[in-house]
């Protein structure tokens, strides 16, 4: 058999009207951690749904670890271990139970279980909540029971959907630590929106736009397809060089839009001391040099230049632009889809 | 263990871990003692070693309680918190996950039923002997109760699976098993041939022969085969999610 542990091919799912997915190919080798990335709405669910044989595409095949996920389901989800998005688990059970519960339907007897439970409590952290019921735990540990969950019959391929969605930071760097640290024997497909993850936990990422495979392959290569590189410029408001007036925000703004090589100015929020921009340039020019010429020719105090660390982010919102307009509410889309700086901002403010 | 019998032991348990089997069981026997023993003059007032009466409230008790509440989270439930999409991608047939719910929520209903037999056993066995018992229409009466449960219970079950709330769930089952127990007296209104289909196929007509200890096998395969088409159905709807 091949190292290909999943293999996603032209698969297609529509919703009465609504394509979900439309022609999605890729393929997930073996020992590979995968960071599957997309906005919300972007078909994420959808492709792990049709992987875990919950539902069944329109068009197209989908393959795990060689089984044919519509002609042999079981074959597939003995294989396979699946973590839906926000953890759904029987509140009313104690993680024990469950993690018992789990492990008999897929058939492991008293004392494998024993063996799997001790290495499952150990990798998720789980030994201080074994007793509790599910119901009274925190999200959080109700995400690593839901991970147990999917390792305890020691699966050769793991599917997570998003596994760190409202958790809080301490807990998503835990989790992503563990995901790791399983991640060094298996192969995982793990969705997300979050890149920090992916650049965290993944060597490759496949993002998903519109139901489509916009980029794929390792984080390297997709930040170098980004085409675009983001500045932060900060420009004193209150002092200038002697013999000079700090400037006004249009000034600013102007003198930017002026700059070779610039292709994007949008203000971002400041307090009434700076001036504060977002500059777009292409991938190959540094305006970094021509930035602070500006500033030392008009006599501006030029108090922060930074070019954008996260990349990623920026390659991940240049694919997927357009993806809200698709996905939000009309009247919403009517008066904001023109302020794309505003709202990026807003973006980038809640990762 | 199969994966059948694993999930039907989680949904029986599943009943315990919460209040909903002792509230069933609790008010279920206390009503049912008011009934037989007070109610309309009661057990005293008839004056005869017969266990009519009992038979006589359990039906409508299980089919207007019961079993609308034993059964209205069985699928609604899960689809509404999200946990049948964990159930159905462990390695299970869809098949297995029906069957296993009905038989959970079938083995509450059945152990609430065969409870009741402490009525007969302590009245007319031991302790007491208060009269001599015929007690072959006390085991019809309950081969019937039983087929009377896996109808009954298909139904809830099929109705659980075609909404995600439960209470909606209660409601309509509530509804149908009251209009399947009672629809035959209409035809003393309605008369002709309508009237006649109508008391033929209701529960109580159907349920009439083994309360006076008839077993009819038109009975028992009536009771069979709702029980089969329900399941039937509410297993469609299951495997109707992939295209959806």
């Amino acid at each position: 058999m091949s190292d290909v542990m999943i293999q996603a091919d032209s698969l297609s799912k529509e919703f009465g009207q609504v394509r979900a997915l439309d022609k999605i190919n890729f393929e997930v080798r073996k020992g590979e951690v995968v960071g599957f990335l997309g906005p919300n709405g972007a078909g994420k669910s959808t492709t792990m749904r049709i992987l875990t044989c919950f539902i069944s595409p329109t068009g197209g095949r989908a393959k795990v670890h060689g089984f044919d996920v519509f002609d042999e389901p079981l074959e597939v989800r003995k294989r396979l271990g699946y973590l839906p998005q926000r953890a759904p688990l029987y509140q009313d059970m104690g993680v024990w139970e469950y993690l018992e519960f789990a492990a008999q339907i897929r058939g492991i007897d008293a004392s494998a279980f024993r063996t799997r439970l001790k290495k499952v409590v150990e990798v998720c952290g789980l030994a201080q909540v074994l007793g509790k019921p599910i119901g009274e735990l925190s999200h959080g540990y109700r995400q690593r029971v839901g991970l147990g969950q999917a390792l305890i019959h020691d699966p050769p391929i793991l599917i997570l959907d998003e596994p760190t969605a409202d958790l809080d930071p301490n807990e998503k760097a835990e989790l992503l630590r563990y995901i790791k640290e399983i991640g060094k024997d298996r192969t995982i497909l793990l969705s997300t929106h979050n890149l920090n993850e992916v650049e965290e936990a993944c060597a490759r990422a496949i993002i998903v736009s519109k139901g489509r495979v916009v980029a794929d392959g390792n984080l390297d290569v997709i930040r170098s397809r980004g085409g675009s590189l983001r500045y932060t410029v900060a420009i004193d408001e209150v002092s200038a060089a002697p013999g000079k007036t700090p400037p006004r925000a249009d000034e600013v703004q102007a003198a930017l839009q002026g700059l070779p090589g610039a292709q994007r100015v949008a203000e971002k929020p400041s307090d009434e001391t700076v001036h504060r921009f977002e500059l777009v340039s292409a991938q190959d020019d540094d305006l970094r040099a021509t930035v602070f010429r500006l500033a030392v020719d008009k006599g501006w105090t030029l108090l922060e230049l930074q070019r954008d660390a996260q990349s990623l982010d920026s390659v991940f919102r240049d694919l997927t632009r357009g993806d809200e307009k698709l996905d939000r509410g009309a009247s919403w889309k009517e008066s904001n889809v023109d302020d794309s700086g505003a709202k990026s901002e807003a973006r980038e403010e809640a990762n | 263990m199969s994966p059948m019998m694993t999930i039907a032991k989680r949904e029986f348990r599943s009943y315990f871990d919460s209040p909903v089997a002792y509230v069933v069981i609790c008010l279920s026997f206390l009503g049912l003692g008011l009934m037989f023993f007070q109610f309309d003059g009661g057990f005293w007032e008839e004056d005869r070693a017969s266990m009519v009466n009992l038979f006589k409230y359990i039906p409508p008790g299980l089919a207007m309680l019961v079993v609308p509440v034993v059964t209205m989270g069985l699928i609604a439930e899960e689809k509404r918190s999200g946990t049948l999409e964990m159930l159905i991608t462990l390695p299970v047939k869809d098949s297995d996950v029906m069957l296993g719910k009905y038989f959970g929520a079938l083995g509450l209903v059945l152990v609430l039923l065969l409870s009741t037999l402490i009525y007969p056993i302590a009245m007319f066995w031991k302790p007491w002997m208060l009269g001599s018992l015929d007690w072959g229409p006390v085991q019809s009466a309950y081969l019937g109760l039983i087929l009377f449960s896996a109808a009954a219970v298909s139904i809830g079950l099929l109705v659980s699976s075609l909404t995600d709330s439960q209470a909606v769930s209660f409601f309509v089952t509530f509804f149908i098993l009251l209009l399947a127990w009672y629809i035959g007296r209409s035809a003393d209104w309605m008369g002709g041939t309508l009237g006649e289909v109508l008391r033929y196929i209701s529960f109580e007509t159907r349920m009439s022969g083994f309360m006076r200890g008839l077993v009819d096998t038109r009975d028992i395969v009536y009771f069979l085969s709702i029980a089969v088409v329900c399941l039937t159905f509410a297993f469609r709807k299951l495997e109707s999610r992939k295209w959806a």
